[in-house]
């Protein structure tokens, strides 16, 4: 038997096709007589330039949703409501060079930022409304700044207070009391200001329906420092002990008692909070949600003040470096090493630490690159994550409709008769049927019962088994055309059984062919699941794909505001399905000796 | 002949019960019971006892205390008769819910079908008549790109860049809410709203339909006719449109009998993104109410469509290529 020939295999085609071909010098006789089909084809493919850029297109695409979700990985349970419908920018964090080396106060709101130097002017970076741009004239120096949900506070060296930013719920109304008395300390909160005044008094004004936040009167002008999240406050008094300023008991109320009295600084998180006790020992009550109990030993003993984000803690140690512990979903934790710090200010996934020269170190979300959607949740995860569920579920599907297909055309072309008849007009049935209204029934039907996994198996399923009748035909065809040849007698007259004939001797001549087709419904699946997500039959919220990615796009709020929202997922999807269509466009060519002017 | 389309309709009665069957297994495996989902508005209106009676009479008047092979039968009978059950969401039969947006969907089919032959033709011709020149291979990859891409993300760039970024033509819906006037003022808003979905539909078309027209063509151009047409000196121009173009079009058959099909389905993708009030937005209304009647209703609809259109393919076939022997 004479060597292999390189390029003989379908295997080597494929070999060479992404890692180059072995380059050997053939004379121009052994050229024309030593090639192969398989090697033939892939010279057809490989000068066909739109068909290798979609090769390499939907290779770079394969490998981004396959490989990057490990480093960028999906968070289901994940919303934020603070972060929602946000613009894609990386400047959460890009503080005014102005500032630097002389900051005064800083501090982070939602998606901005906000800052005042030396200099007593404000600057503001990140994603700004309309309305938070439109700072107040302020005459006097700014010594303090507070940054809220959509709106900002200030306060100047006389003790004054401004606001700017969102206007409704009263917030831009600051209490008579406040503007008359020389405040201390500004804090905006979600939707609410709260101002404490230097004689230890606590005001707040804004939304009082959606949060309210009781003073005891008692309590009132003993108080020495705020805290706030989005549903209530803590203070601390003078005599340094922590007040839980909710109308409801919740877990802030559990404050532990041997630590009334010490206390010298607090800080709430979503769920929990943090207070730093004279002889430097941070204690957390609440919940314990990413760890947050677990306080870094060495932090213990030498904390000097602590600062909060959503759902992670910040504090200072005496020696001048900072710790962070808590929720790392933007890395918002990781502090680096620093020292020399005397402030920190944490916010949302944000913390500044400012060192003794004024300077400004940050860490944590730096923003979007793909913007959020409506509930806050970062797009380039959903994408990366979104495109993963669609390839599988695509490839899944044409792997269940190419079994289904080869085995039944192959039977049905090489056996005829009966069998055949049988087939092709079951074939014919589930093709007459509009495929989109079949596919929305079964899945409206049987998806109502089944769990959200079971859904995605069950499209994928639903997706084969009505997609297979084109490439039975395909096969029998094939099939057909190849039983009468000589090398099927030939096999025949040696006693090979039919099965071994279909499958080992028809089946790999005519395999080019079904592969263009299995291409060409790869996209074809994926075209049909990220219509039925889109419709809303599909995958389902919390999993991402990028049809269900645009479900309830076609709304003209988010097609006007939040372009970003449907551009990203639109563009991936059209990559991906039209540099497979390329390919498959391409693979015909190349194998159709029609084409093949030679 | 006659034989054959005996045959044929038989296999289509034949088809069309073994599909019914396993349809309305479907709708019979649904949960929830259509009597008190009919009932469901009054319920807190009655006495127990009148909900009751109310209940039994809701049963029996949907025929739910048979079972379920006379059940089948009865239904089967009802939809060959016209009458395709009764739309829980409307409260009104189907056959008089579907009226409107039938009329909505074929409306819009029709208009798209102008524009998508008078440009899918001519540049299929001119694509194969060129073929292997840098204006086919632009065109090739053209319209790879317009039939690779997702109706819908077609259909929500041309709402951005036609209804938001430029305002000329609404985001979605039939016509101005509430609109009275003369009966030509009534036309054109409709044809106001319809100027974007038909853009997009005339979008989406084109990529598919110009690749077939070209394939067909290459193939017509290649046949034997062809070269004693030039050999005996033909005009290359009468050789293209009146011998090649010509046998072009049988295959051309197929592709009119999946319009025929489509004229009365609808886009479902293309209607729900324009709010468009037709056929494939009643499918998705009726599953996301759970009103399966209507959607069973229509996909039998459907299939018996298909059926025939297969049916008038083959036999339109056997009309225009004497080649074509029916048996």
């Amino acid at each position: 038997m004479a060597k292999r020939t390189y390029g003989s295999h379908f295997f080597d085609v494929l070999k060479s096709l992404f890692f180059g071909r072995r380059t050997a010098t053939l004379s121009i006789f052994e050229e024309e007589q030593v090639q192969s089909p398989y090697r033939t084809m892939l010279r057809n493919f490989r000068q066909n330039w739109s068909a290798m850029l979609g090769l390499y297109v939907f290779f770079a695409i394969f490998l981004a949703v396959f490989i990057l979700p490990l480093f960028f990985p999906l968070d289901l349970q994940f919303q934020d409501p603070t972060q929602k419908n946000t613009k894609p920018t990386l400047s959460y964090m890009k503080y005014a060079k102005e500032i630097s080396g002389n900051v005064v106060s800083i501090d982070q709101g939602s998606v901005y930022g906000l800052g005042v130097g030396s200099d007593g002017v404000i600057r503001q970076w990140g994603t700004l409304t309309p309305k938070l741009q439109n700072l107040p004239q302020i005459n006097a120096k700014v010594i303090q700044v507070s940054a809220g949900l959509d709106h900002a506070l200030a306060l100047d060296e006389n003790g004054k207070v401004y606001t700017w930013g969102n206007d409704r719920f009263m917030l831009s109304n600051i209490p008579p009391q406040v503007q008359s008395s020389r405040v201390k300390q500004v804090l905006a909160g979600h939707q609410i200001s709260l101002a404490l005044t230097e004689d230890g008094r606590i005001f707040f004004w804004g939304n009082t329906n959606l949060i309210n936040i009781p003073i005891p009167e008692e309590r009132q002008g003993s108080f020495s420092k705020i805290s706030a999240n989005t549903t209530l406050a803590v203070a601390l008094t003078t005599q340094g002990e922590a007040v839980t300023l909710s109308s409801r008991e919740t877990p802030f109320s559990y404050i532990p008692q041997e630590i009334q009295g010490s206390i010298v600084d607090v800080a709430i998180t979503e769920r929990s909070a943090a207070a730093v006790t004279d002889d430097g020992v941070i204690h957390v009550w609440g919940g314990d949600d990413y760890g947050v109990q677990q306080v870094p030993s060495l932090a213990q003993g030498n904390a000097i003040a602590v600062s909060a984000g959503r759902g992670h803690f910040t504090a200072l140690l005496s020696d001048g470096s900072v710790v962070s512990w808590g929720r790392n979903n933007y890395k918002q934790s990781k502090a680096p090493k620093l020292n020399n710090i005397v402030g920190i200010t944490s916010s949302y996934f944000q913390n500044y630490a400012i060192d003794a020269d004024g300077k400004i170190h940050s860490w944590g979300l730096k923003g979007y690159l793909m913007g959020t959607d409506q509930y806050g949740r970062d797009l380039l995860t959903r994408l990366l994550s979104g495109g993963r569920v669609t390839l599988t579920i695509g490839a899944i599907a044409v792997i269940i409709s190419a079994f289904i297909g080869i085995i039944l055309g192959a039977f049905s072309g090489y056996y005829g008769g009966k069998p055949d008849m049988l087939i092709m007009r079951i074939a014919e049935v589930v093709n007459a049927i509009p495929f989109l209204p079949l596919a929305m029934i079964l899945s409206a039907i049987i998806g109502s019962r089944i769990s959200e996994t079971g859904r995605i198996s069950m499209i994928m399923v639903i997706l084969g088994l009505l997609s297979w009748p084109p490439l039975a035909r395909l096969v029998r065809g094939q099939m057909l055309a190849a039983r009468e040849q000589e090398f099927v007698t030939a096999a025949k007259a040696m006693g090979i059984t039919e099965l071994k004939i279909i499958f080992k001797h028809i089946l790999p001549n005519v395999i080019t062919v079904i592969l263009v087709n299995l291409t060409l419904s790869f996209a074809l699946c994926m075209l049909y699941e990220s219509s039925l997500s889109y419709l809303g039959f599909g995958v389902n919220e919390p999993n991402a794909t990028w049809g269900n990615m645009l479900y309830g796009c076609n709304d003209s709020t988010v097609m006007a505001n939040y372009a970003w929202r449907w551009i990203f997922p639109a563009i991936a999807l059209s990559l991906a399905t039209v540099s497979i269509n390329m390919v498959g466009d391409g693979m015909r060519d190349a194998i159709d000796p029609k084409t093949n002017d030679r | 002949m006659l034989k054959y389309v005996l045959r044929r309709l038989l296999y289509i009665v034949v088809v069309f019960l073994i599909a019914s069957v396993l349809l309305f297994t479907l709708y019979k495996s649904v949960p929830g019971d259509p009597a008190r989902m009919m009932l469901e508005g009054s319920k807190t209106s009655m006495k127990p006892e009148e909900y009751e009676a109310r209940y039994q009479d809701a049963v029996k008047k949907l025929g739910l205390d048979k079972p379920i092979v006379v059940q089948y039968f009865t239904w089967l009978l009802n939809t060959l008769k016209g009458d395709f059950g009764y739309s829980l969401t409307y409260k009104m039969p189907v056959r008089q819910m579907i009226g409107v947006p039938m009329k909505n969907t074929i409306m819009l089919n029709v208009w798209s079908l102008i524009p998508v032959f008078a440009i899918t033709i001519p540049l299929g011709i001119a694509t194969a008549v060129r073929r292997n020149t840098k204006f086919d291979s632009t065109v090739q990859v053209v319209t790879i790109i317009g039939y690779s891409l997702p109706f819908f993300v077609i259909a929500l760039l041309f709402i951005f860049l036609f209804a938001v970024k430029l305002p000329i033509f609404p985001i979605s819906g039939v016509q101005t809410p509430a609109l009275r006037g003369t009966p030509m003022r009534m036309f054109f808003d409709k044809m106001y709203h319809m100027a974007l979905p038909l853009l997009v539909m005339v979008f989406t078309s084109l990529g598919g339909l110009t690749r077939y027209v070209r394939a067909t063509m290459i193939e017509a151009l290649s046949m034997d006719y062809i070269r004693t047409a030039r050999a005996k000196g033909l005009n290359e121009k009468v050789v293209i449109y009146s011998h090649a173009f010509r046998n072009a079009l049988i295959p051309f058959i197929t592709i009119m009998t999946g319009w025929f099909i489509s004229i009365f389905s609808g886009s479902v993708v293309i209607e729900r993104t324009f709010l468009w009030n037709g056929m494939g937005k009643v499918i998705i209304d009726a599953l996301n109410q759970q009103d399966f009647a209507v959607s069973l209703a229509m996909v039998m609809f459907y299939l018996v469509l298909s059926l025939i259109g297969n049916l008038l393919m083959d036999l339109s076939y056997g009309f225009a290529d004497p080649r074509v022997k029916l048996d």
